[in-house]
């Protein structure tokens, strides 16, 4: 133990933690510099010293100053705490924690210590730490609501709600009779419907509603009493009551779609998957017909309709739901009925409605059976609506010919340029979808939105540059691209990466794929401070709500495709190890070996120069502060060292990179066939033979009949039979495994791979996918069949899905596929013939696809312009109303 | 949504920077002419005599006019004016011109002349009807249509309006 300090010296120490917490950090330093003036050797002093360095940006110096410190002095709290909040600084959570723990072996009682172990124990969900710290601060102050409320809410989280109960009532019990005062009620309110949620939670039915009921008039969040109100009634049984209550939900909200639900389930007409036999339907039918008289002013109750109608009550509800929606011009209306394509014979309604309607207006200026006039806007509209239509529906042709009748009509509605550029996207024309959206864009210069939407169609055609150039269009001034990093703008670095990973550019596509990875963590951290603000402010509810949703953030589809991005990278560095610097390479094999050294000598050096400055820039930053307009000092943000990515693909273990990500997708995506398609070439190139197998075993227990799935099956077991024979114990092992394994797999009972492959084709005989799957696995198990294989996917038909109207068939292949299907004759098969007449059978079926060069994409017509200029001009020449007319008004120009 | 009204909503907006795209579109199709980068930086320089129309909240016609400056007044010159075709005869053209009629009268603004096609008769009888009148005709005025004269047509603002006011 270091002896106290003198008193005087004693009040500098205290200077020193009352400048750090006031942020007054140069005083803290001159006080603590002039106690180690005299006592050079004081821990707490160097300690502290070292934590003011660390705000003030001087990191190295902080790590030595406090590693010093607790040197001299171990037997110090203070010298623990402070290198737990050195390590906090840093988020390095873990090794914060284990220095907080050894502060309170020392100083167990510490209430500040305490306080901040239980922050970190809840950011890293150590839930029992969390529950053993909460308690032991509501022990040592039970006289502080937070530490009541912290410990409850500790024990909900670690599962044990009815504890969580006790807590929140033996709290209540402290409370006098009058509380809460004023400034208090909502805080108090938010505790109480808390605790009802959680009595809910842990089916606590009656009591949780008789004690809401009892509270009503402490609870200041009205809407919420009620909802979770109706939510206890429901679940009680007690219908009738929570019809009442949902009608007068939807009386102050009638735009929220849970109360329709709500009052369905009520009245027993709900269900789960939207089907309803006639009768209900009809009941279904009055309801809402009485509800849209109740609640005029409300489109929701409409538009629900469509979802339970069939028939002929479908057509007339559709008939007049888009009626006046046409006439007002809603350009969402499409997006509005799109979920009800999803079942055939509704789309057919609607397009039998829509061409009905159409006509009716051309032929007489309104609807069918309609006295009033339309305004010339509503043909406009129903063109959009029909070119939308026709594009859901696959026939592309008929799609386009409506929106450029539409621009023809009106050339001045952005939307319509942004649907062309989608439909053009749809029938494979990017670069002619790109430039749509440029021109959307270029009409209202103002608009986000279109910027957006034109920069992701850019960086879809792989126009990288024009779309870097377009996105900065809106960043602030000067921090340009860092900008959109900053914003965690992720849909953005997602569209680059995979536009990178297409053109071969691994490095850049792993720096924007691993920019996402980054966000997701840093969005964990940003959790750190509500752990504290939520238990002071009481907004439980969205506390706890926000913890569940940060435990599952790794899910979200942006985690997963930037994840599996990075994957396939590390995959493709794997397999081609050299390809990122493949030129020199070339270029080096032509010299003589002693010119070979030196080039390599020469790079290196280049190199080396290249690290060493960036190393300097980045020292500059960190050790440089700037001083903003605002006289504020801010770190100047470390330069990046490595713009390019170039460093990423320089790495000694691609694979090892992989698992990590892969590990990731696995906890959080487990239900996603891509991910354990992912897992199968990445053990499978480990020569991780188990692991790979269980990834097989999970794609088929997901989906057994899918193309990939059997495709990793065969591969598997085709593999392991050309292993050599097992000579260690674990290879055998394994091999015993597998062979029992194998004999549970229903696919390959009794059969060979070979009879397994045929027996998966015979089963999906007329599917694309499943044939090329087929293929591809006969010529993989046996290269002399290359012919036959060829012919298995050269003989498939693309078939008529479904004969509709006057307007045309639609054909079951979808272009995606043949895409893929094209990818596998020239890569697999890498047979020139077959492809080049797959390619040329795919452009008569996608007559816009610039993959297949066909007739009318941009690809083949040279120049995208031509293409769009083409499209704007047709209306307005040949339309008939032609440039005569057009001169009504004309006054030209000068 | 919802709601079963047809009010119908008819407005005129101003020409900047951000939606001046609109309006060469309008032009695109309105004018066998392609103007040229002086004409919309004329037309934005005008400031509030520069207009697009909004039916619907859809642009629909515009007029797009030049200040010019004749011995110590200003008279307004009108570049363009025009309606898309679906949209005549509804008035919005009349309201355009209006516009720049009333804007007129309160800045004291001497005169307002534009050119017409000779054989463009529904534009002449169009402007007659506000109290324009031909007061010349330019030969061989276009270049790349025919026929190539062309009528200026006139409106004097009398000063006494100015002086009541």
């Amino acid at each position: 133990m270091t002896p106290p300090l003198p008193s005087k010296e004693a009040n500098l120490f205290k200077v020193i933690v009352k400048s750090y917490e006031t942020k007054q950090y140069k005083k803290g330093l001159k006080a603590a510099d002039a106690i180690l003036k005299k006592f050079p050797k004081h821990g707490e002093t160097l300690s502290m010293k070292g934590l003011t360095l660390n705000c003030l940006n001087r990191k190295p110096e902080a790590y030595d100053l406090v590693v010093l410190g607790l040197k001299n002095d171990l037997k110090s709290h203070v010298c623990w705490h402070v290198y737990g909040l050195l390590y906090r600084s840093d988020r390095d959570y873990r090794e914060a924690i284990k220095c907080y723990r050894n502060a309170l072996r020392i100083d167990p009682d510490n209430i500040e210590i305490l306080r901040d172990l239980s922050l970190l124990q809840a950011q890293m969900r150590d839930l029992t730490g969390f529950v053993e710290t909460r308690q032991q601060l509501l022990t040592l102050k039970s006289n502080h609501r937070m530490n009541w409320i912290g410990f409850a809410v500790a024990q909900h989280l670690n599962s044990n709600c009815l504890k969580a109960v006790e807590i929140l009532e033996a709290y209540e019990g402290t409370l006098e009779e009058d509380y809460p005062p004023d400034n208090e009620r909502c805080e108090h309110g938010e505790m109480l419907l808390y605790k009802t949620s959680l009595l809910e939670e842990c089916g606590l039915l009656e009591r949780a509603l008789e004690e809401l009921q009892k509270k009503e008039p402490k609870i200041v969040d009205k809407l919420a009493f009620k909802e979770q109100q109706v939510s206890l009634l429901v679940k009680l049984g007690r219908l009738e009551e929570g019809e009442k209550i949902y009608r007068s939900l939807l009386f102050m909200n009638p735009g929220n779609y849970k109360y329709y639900f709500g009052l369905q389930k009520c009245l027993g007409l709900f269900s789960e998957n939207g089907k309803y036999s006639h009768d209900e339907s009809s009941k279904l039918d009055d309801l809402y017909k009485s509800l849209m008289e109740q609640l005029s002013w409300s489109s929701a109750a409409k538009r629900i309709s469509l979802d339970f109608l069939e028939g002929e009550k479908f057509r007339e509800s559709a008939d007049s739901y888009v009626r006046p929606l046409l006439t007002k011009g809603v350009p969402s209306l499409f997006s509005d009925l799109s979920p009800l394509y999803d079942l055939p014979s509704k789309a057919n309604i609607l397009e039998e409605l829509f061409l009905e309607l159409e006509n009716s207006i051309r032929t007489t200026g309104g609807f069918p059976q309609s006295q009033q006039k339309e305004p010339p806007s509503t043909l406009m509209w129903m063109l959009f609506l029909l070119s939308q239509h026709f594009d859901r529906r696959g026939q592309i042709e008929v799609a386009l010919a409506k929106i450029d009748e539409a621009i023809a009509h009106t050339p001045t509605v952005i939307d319509l340029y942004s649907a062309k550029g989608r439909i053009l996207k749809h029938a494979g024309d990017l670069p002619a979808a790109a430039a749509l959206a440029d021109e959307a864009r270029s009409m209202d210069l103002a608009d986000r939105y279109l910027n957006s939407e034109c920069v992701k169609r850019m960086l879809q055609a792989d126009q990288v540059a024009k779309g870097e150039k377009t996105v900065v269009l809106f960043t602030k001034d000067g921090d340009q691209h860092n900008n959109l990093h900053d914003m965690q703008c992720m849909w953005y670095e997602l569209a680059s990466g995979e536009s990178y990973f297409r053109q071969g550019d691994l490095g850049r596509a792993l720096k924007n794929f691993l920019a996402v990875e980054k966000h997701h963590t840093d969005m964990m951290e940003d959790q750190f401070d509500f752990h504290s603000y939520c238990l002071r402010k009481m907004t439980l509810r969205s506390y706890v709500e926000m913890l569940k949703f940060q435990d599952r953030l790794h899910s979200h589809s942006y985690f997963h495709k930037a994840a599996a991005g990075a994957i396939r990278c590390y995959l493709r560095l794997f397999d081609f190890p050299t390809k990122s610097d493949a030129g020199v390479d070339e270029e080096m094999s032509n010299l003589p070996p002693s010119q070979k050294k030196k080039l390599k000598q020469k790079q290196r050096k280049k190199e080396a120069r290249a690290k060493k400055e960036a190393e300097v820039k980045n020292e500059e930053a960190s050790n440089s502060t700037v001083v903003s307009k605002s006289g504020k000092k801010q770190p100047i943000k470390p330069v990046d060292a490595d713009p390019n990515g170039e460093k990423l693909v320089q790495i000694e273990n691609p694979l090892i990179e992989g698992t990590k990500y892969l590990k990731l997708l696995q906890k959080n995506s487990s239900k996603s066939i891509e991910t354990h398609l992912l897992s199968f070439e990445l053990n499978m190139r480990k020569q991780k033979t188990l692991l790979a197998f269980q990834a097989v075993k999970q794609m088929l227990s997901l989906d057994d009949n899918n193309p990939d799935s059997h495709r990793c099956l065969i591969k598997f077991f085709h593999q392991v039979s050309t292993f050599a024979p097992p000579v260690s114990d674990s290879d055998k092992l394994i091999q015993r495994v597998l062979e029992e394994e194998r004999l549970t797999l229903s696919q390959l009972h009794e059969k060979s791979l070979v009879e397994a492959n045929q027996s998966f084709l015979r089963k999906n005989i007329g599917s694309l996918m499943h044939r090329a799957a087929a293929a591809e696995m006969l010529y993989v198990l046996d290269s002399t069949k290359k012919i036959e294989a060829l012919k298995l996917i050269t003989d498939s038909t693309n078939n008529v899905v479904q004969i509709n109207g006057a307007l045309g068939p639609i054909k079951e292949w979808k272009l995606k596929d043949c895409i893929t299907v094209h990818e596998l004759l020239e890569t697999v098969f890498n047979d020139s013939e077959a492809s080049s007449s797959w390619k040329g059978r795919c452009a008569e079926y996608f007559p816009f696809s610039t993959h297949f060069g066909s007739p009318l994409s941009s690809a083949t017509l040279h120049s995208v312009n031509y293409n769009i200029c083409n499209a704007s001009e047709n209306g307005d020449t040949n339309s008939g109303e032609g440039s005569r007319v057009l001169q009504n008004f004309s006054e030209l120009k000068i | 949504m919802g709601g079963g009204g047809r009010e119908i909503t008819m407005l005129l907006e101003a020409v900047r920077d951000k939606n001046v795209m609109q309006l060469k579109k309008l032009n695109a199709v309105l004018f066998p002419v392609r103007y040229n980068d002086k004409y919309y930086a004329d037309a934005l320089a005008s400031g509030e005599f520069t207009k697009l129309a909004y039916y619907n909240d859809i642009c629909v016609g515009s007029v797009a006019c030049r200040l010019e400056r004749k011995e110590n007044a200003i008279c307004v010159y009108i570049m363009t004016l025009g309606v898309l075709a679906p949209y005549r005869g509804l008035g919005i053209g009349t309201k355009l011109v209006n516009h720049v009629l009333e804007l007129s009268n309160k800045q004291t603004i001497s005169e307002i002349y534009l050119h017409v096609q000779i054989n463009n008769d529904e534009a002449i009888a169009f402007y007659k009807k506000f109290g324009f009148e031909i007061t010349e005709t330019i030969q061989n005025y276009y270049t790349n249509i025919t026929p190539r004269d062309c009528y200026v047509l006139k409106k004097h603002l009398s000063s006494l309006t100015h002086l009541k006011k």
